[in-house]
């Protein structure tokens, strides 16, 4: 069991030190999520999901406890080091899509691959692959601004899977989109857990949340049961 | 003195004097451009010349040419209004008739040196062989030239040009950057590491300069021709007042490329620096 796990929070805790005075976003939490496992998280605003997502996907690390991301300490790496987590291990799908304005939807696919040292033809052809399996190669020359949210959330996850990640991190990702199409986003999730991707997602959507294998609710900076 | 039977001037004198028996005309005079303009003189025509502000002994010189003043930085606001004579006729028009040695003496000869001849040595030369002849050079030293001095001025402007452009670029790449907030947040966030978004900064960096320090190099490329047109009009000279020479287009590209780098990199490392959630707005 312990070989299959992707990440895993012990005892975690983030302070936020402001000038106000500390803002406790979580308190000892403890988490995993193993290989291929479908996670998702509910709770009331600001009760630290976003928080909880950020250290696991190696974006943050913990005031206390330890994160482990494929069994080494994260708060013990170099931002560098993280940074190549994020980049080759870890997909990550925002509420408002966060693609990047200036590049076509291939181009943002294409980005992740770039950085990681992809060659051209591979990326490209990997590009195709993934526009297909978000049903979108008709709008790869399209910018994010002439797509629709729907869209370009399918753009968004195809980038999150552009490197082949082991886990799929997303917050809120049918946020901003109406019923019908968090549905179409819902049933993109359950294709790429079938394909073997763990994924942690952070939602109110009832549709979505279903789907997980293993469903939590947070309160208050901490989970519970 | 020796100088005379191996002086151009005199060759010229006894070609002239060839001449003038020959054709039985009035000596040659050759006019300045600005004077021609100035008392209609064309090419042909008989002037009366007299050294005397009387006009006594005056003698009958014809336009044999129109030439334009070799331009001197030293006098470009003088205006031009000259004539060249051979030194003949030159010494006869001023001589005094009373005074028999007027004819014969000399008070300064204006020398070249081939390059490479030391002019201190050869005044010293000159000293030692011909008792009473002194010798000074024409060029300034670097300290009273007043072309030096102008040439150090100017080197404070640009000193003071390139320092106050490059607090301006880098206020221009610091809005840009906060401008890209965003965009460095998501980059960041999907795992672009630091070193390419600065790698990229750099050449956007550079790119940006370059093309800056081109536009620069082409507008005085395309300028250095008016500015000298209105101030050879307004002087009516010939002289070059601005010179916009490949050493100096490079040493602009040379100085902006290295700051424009700086510049976007000081700025996007305000950004970079930061942790990845405290560059999202909340
Ligand atoms: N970078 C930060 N600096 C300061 N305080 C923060 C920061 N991030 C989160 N917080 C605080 O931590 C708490 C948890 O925030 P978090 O964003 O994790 O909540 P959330 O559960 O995702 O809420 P929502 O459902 O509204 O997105 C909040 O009180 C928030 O103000
Ligand atoms: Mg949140």
């Amino acid at each position: 069991m312990p070989a299959s796990l992707v990440v895993e929070a012990r005892g975690v805790s983030r302070v936020f030190p402001m000038s106000a005075g500390p803002v406790t976003a979580l308190r000892d939490v403890t988490l995993h999520v193993a290989a291929g496992e479908y996670v998702a998280i509910a709770g009331p605003s600001g009760c630290g999901k976003s928080t909880l997502l950020h250290l696991v996907g190696c974006v943050d690390t913990p005031s206390s406890g330890s994160i482990l991301f494929e069994h080494r300490d994260v708060a013990a790496l170099s931002e560098a080091a993280r940074s190549r987590i994020r980049l080759t291990r870890i997909g990550f799908v925002f509420q408002r899509f966060f693609l990047l304005p200036m590049l076509t939807a291939a181009e943002n696919i294409e980005l992740p691959q770039a950085e990681a040292g992809v060659a051209p033809a591979a990326r490209r052809a990997r590009t195709r692959a993934l526009l297909e399996y978000v049903e979108l190669v008709d709008r790869a020359d399209h910018l994010p601004s002439q797509l629709s949210g729907g869209e370009m959330q399918r753009i968004a996850i195809a980038r999150a899977l552009a490197n082949n990640p082991v886990l799929l991190v997303a917050d809120e990702p049918t946020g901003e989109l109406d019923e019908t199409t968090g549905e179409h986003i819902a049933d993109l999730f359950d294709r790429v857990h079938a394909d073997g991707t763990a994924i942690l997602v952070v939602t109110h959507n009832p549709t979505l949340a279903i789907r997980a294998s293993r469903r939590l609710a947070m309160k208050s900076g901490s989970l519970v049961a | 003195m020796q100088w005379a039977c191996h002086n151009p001037a005199m060759l010229t004198f006894v070609a002239a004097l060839a001449c003038a028996i020959a054709l039985d005309a009035a000596p040659d005079v050759l006019v300045s451009r600005q004077l021609a303009a100035r008392a209609h003189l064309t090419v042909g025509d008989t002037v009366t010349l007299a050294a005397d502000a009387n006009g006594a002994r005056a003698r009958t010189f014809r336009v044999a040419g129109v030439y334009e003043p070799t331009p001197d930085p030293m006098r470009f606001t003088a205006e031009r209004i000259e004539g060249r004579l051979h030194l003949p006729d030159l010494i006869a028009l001023t001589a005094d008739p009373h005074d028999p040695a007027s004819a014969e003496s000399v008070n300064t000869i204006n020398m070249t040196l081939a390059p490479g001849i030391d002019t201190r040595r050869f005044i010293a030369d000159l000293a030692s062989q011909a008792p009473g002849v002194t010798g000074w050079p024409t060029a300034r030293s670097r300290d009273d030239d007043p072309f030096v001095v102008l040439d150090r001025f100017h080197l404070a402007i640009s000193v003071v040009t390139v320092v106050g452009s490059t607090a301006f670029l880098l206020a221009l790449m610091v809005i840009r950057a906060e401008e890209r907030r965003d965009t460095i947040a998501i980059l960041r966030m999907v795992g672009i590491s630091r070193r390419s978004l600065l790698t990229s900064v750099a050449v956007e960096g550079l790119v940006t300069a370059i093309a800056g320090a081109i536009f620069g190099v082409a507008l005085a490329f395309t300028t250095e021709g008016l500015v000298n047109r209105i101030f050879q009009t307004r002087y009516d000279t010939a002289l070059v007042f601005v010179r916009v020479t490949p050493a100096l287009a490079w040493r602009a590209v040379a100085v902006a490329a290295p700051l424009g780098i700086a510049a976007g990199l000081a700025a996007s490392w305000t950004l970079l620096r930061r942790n990845i959630l405290s560059l999202f707005r909340r």
